[in-house]
């Protein structure tokens, strides 16, 4: 399992010196570096706009970089990528199976042989009793899993995740956290994860990387030495409630810092 | 009070009472025939010229549902199309407006006098007058598409085939639906304005032809039995149309759900 593998374990993600401002004269990016191993577990927090989205966006290959490069192992080639959007987007007229079949059936993948890994990837999130389902259908935190087991479908070794329980009540959150640390680990996936939460930052992740205010930097690495998968008693350890405090601190101090820089280039902009 | 009561019920209850109180008023009044027939009056009327107005109704219908049909397909070509590039958009559309713009009364004589099979001329009138809802609503719903799902798709090299297929033509379906209903009541009033315009140029003639012919030999019970069944085919034709865009959209979208056939 993961526990000892992020230090020795190959990387998987390289971004190096990555910049992006965007044709307006926005800054959305300063200059970024980081590094990711397999099977590491890897949030970004940072307060709205410092550009999360956008690197996960580099990462995905679905915007260019100004400057730098992104390079992707191997092991997680853009194909290869599971990225799993802020809300569900779901397609509403299709049933939740067809839903989660999408990729395999952009890839060219037939029936007979993407079905068992639909009906596989549904078992994984327990969803497989809602196969027929139409999204509207299932609840906020169900159409979720749906989207979760859509990023899975393809086998990916990087899971690209962009606040995804941004939207939904604490309860739903929590308990999809658990199941998502859970099904990563015994996936083995790679994970960049962003989110606004501190908590679920430090509850997730094997490391933490704080933003700072656009254009956005990477401002602290926080790294949580203890090993994946967590459960719900890891709310009560000390190292989480440290962790906690400590990317507190270090979120509010990024948060003053360069906010004035980041006003110049919107003023900038015509 | 069930819905179901309340939507068919109700309006069919209003539509009586109204055709009492005229049937009432006329007969009280001793109004003319020639003024105004009553609904019994018209009610006979529809039934002893049922092989002329049938005829006549056949011949509108034709128009307008083959009216009907090109308007969908050039419709859905030409937005289908626009949405394949903003230059041809930017290029076309702004003829599209103008054909929209200019009263179908003012060009059916031209169209009619270019075009010499008279029936052709009917349809392509008719075509004109109901196709600019179809573009417009039509390249609306092609463009509102879930942009994360676009992200998706794009992240899986989909082809333009197939995101057209499978991810805008669903997402255009509530908006294609949408036209289509004002479309279909278009397309019945174009044939009607057109039979109009053409007056007594084919052999066949439709319902406007019927109306314009009676008024003329002061038949005013025949000219109410024709308007009648114009106003019935429009009623059946809306009903139609609504009855697939309930049948396409029923399980997944907002519009329709939960509504019964």
């Amino acid at each position: 399992m993961s526990e000892h593998l992020p230090q020795q374990a190959p990387v998987a993600v390289e971004v190096d010196g990555v910049e992006k401002s965007f044709p307006n004269g926005l800054r959305a990016l300063g200059r970024v570096s980081l590094s990711i191993r397999e099977g590491e577990f890897v949030t970004l927090v940072g307060p709205s706009g410092c550009g999360k989205s956008t690197l996960l966006r580099l990462i995905a290959g679905l915007i260019q970089p100004s400057a730098g490069k992104v390079h992707l192992s191997s092991a997680a080639r853009a194909s290869d990528i599971g990225f799993v959007f802020q809300s569900p987007t779901l397609m509403p007229w299709a049933s939740v199976e067809r839903n989660v079949r999408l990729p395999l059936d952009l890839d060219g993948v037939p029936r007979a042989q993407s079905s068992p890994t639909v009906a596989r990837v549904l078992d994984l999130v327990g969803l497989n009793e809602f196969a027929g389902a139409y999204p509207r259908e299932l609840s906020g935190g169900m159409q979720m899993r749906v989207s979760i087991a859509r990023a899975l479908v393809t086998h990916p070794k990087l899971l690209l995740m962009d606040e995804p329980f941004g939207a939904l009540d604490e309860i739903t959150r929590n308990r999809l956290d658990r199941d998502l640390s859970a099904l990563c680990a015994k996936q083995n996936l790679t994970v960049l994860f962003v989110t606004h939460s501190i908590y679920e930052a430090a509850f997730l992740s094997s490391r933490v990387l704080v933003m700072s205010a656009r254009p956005g930097v990477i401002a602290d690495d926080v790294p949580l030495d203890q090993p994946l998968p967590r459960d719900d008693n890891f709310r009560a350890a000390e190292l989480f409630v440290q962790t906690s405090t400590r990317l507190s601190a270090a979120l509010a101090a990024a948060m003053d810092r360069p906010e004035q820089s980041g006003r110049a280039a919107e003023k900038a902009s015509p | 009070m069930n819905s179901r009561w309340l939507h068919i019920g109700a309006p069919l209850a209003v539509g009586i009472l109204l055709l009492l109180l005229w049937q009432a008023l006329v007969t009280i009044n001793d109004v003319p025939v020639y003024i105004i027939p009553s609904p019994g009056k018209i009610l006979a009327t529809l039934i002893a010229d049922r092989t002329l107005l049938a005829g006549s109704l056949l011949v509108t219908l034709e128009v307008t549902i083959a009216a009907l049909v090109a308007a969908v397909v050039i419709g859905v070509a030409l937005s289908v199309l626009f949405v394949q590039s903003r230059l041809i958009e930017a290029s076309l559309f702004p003829y599209a407006v103008i054909l929209q713009v200019t009263p179908l009364v003012a060009i059916a004589p031209l169209i009619i006098i270019w075009v010499d099979d008279s029936r052709v001329a009917l349809v392509i009138c008719a075509t004109v007058a109901s196709i600019f809802p179809i573009i417009t609503n039509t390249t609306i719903g092609l463009r509102s598409v879930d942009p994360g799902l676009l992200d998706l798709f794009r992240m899986h090299d989909a082809s333009r085939l197939q995101t057209l297929l499978r991810l805008r033509a669903p997402s255009a379906a509530p908006y294609f639906f949408a036209g289509l209903r004002i479309a279909a009541a278009l397309a019945l009033i174009g044939a009607v304005v057109a039979e109009f315009v053409a007056g007594t140029g084919g052999a066949r003639s439709g319902l406007a032809y019927q109306i314009l012919l009676a008024g003329l030999q002061l038949n005013i019970p025949r000219l109410f039995a024709a308007l009648a069944l114009i106003t019935l085919t429009g009623i059946a034709l809306f009903l139609l149309v609504s009855l697939v865009s309930r049948l396409a959209l029923r399980r997944w979208h907002e519009s329709e759900v939960g509504q019964d056939l």
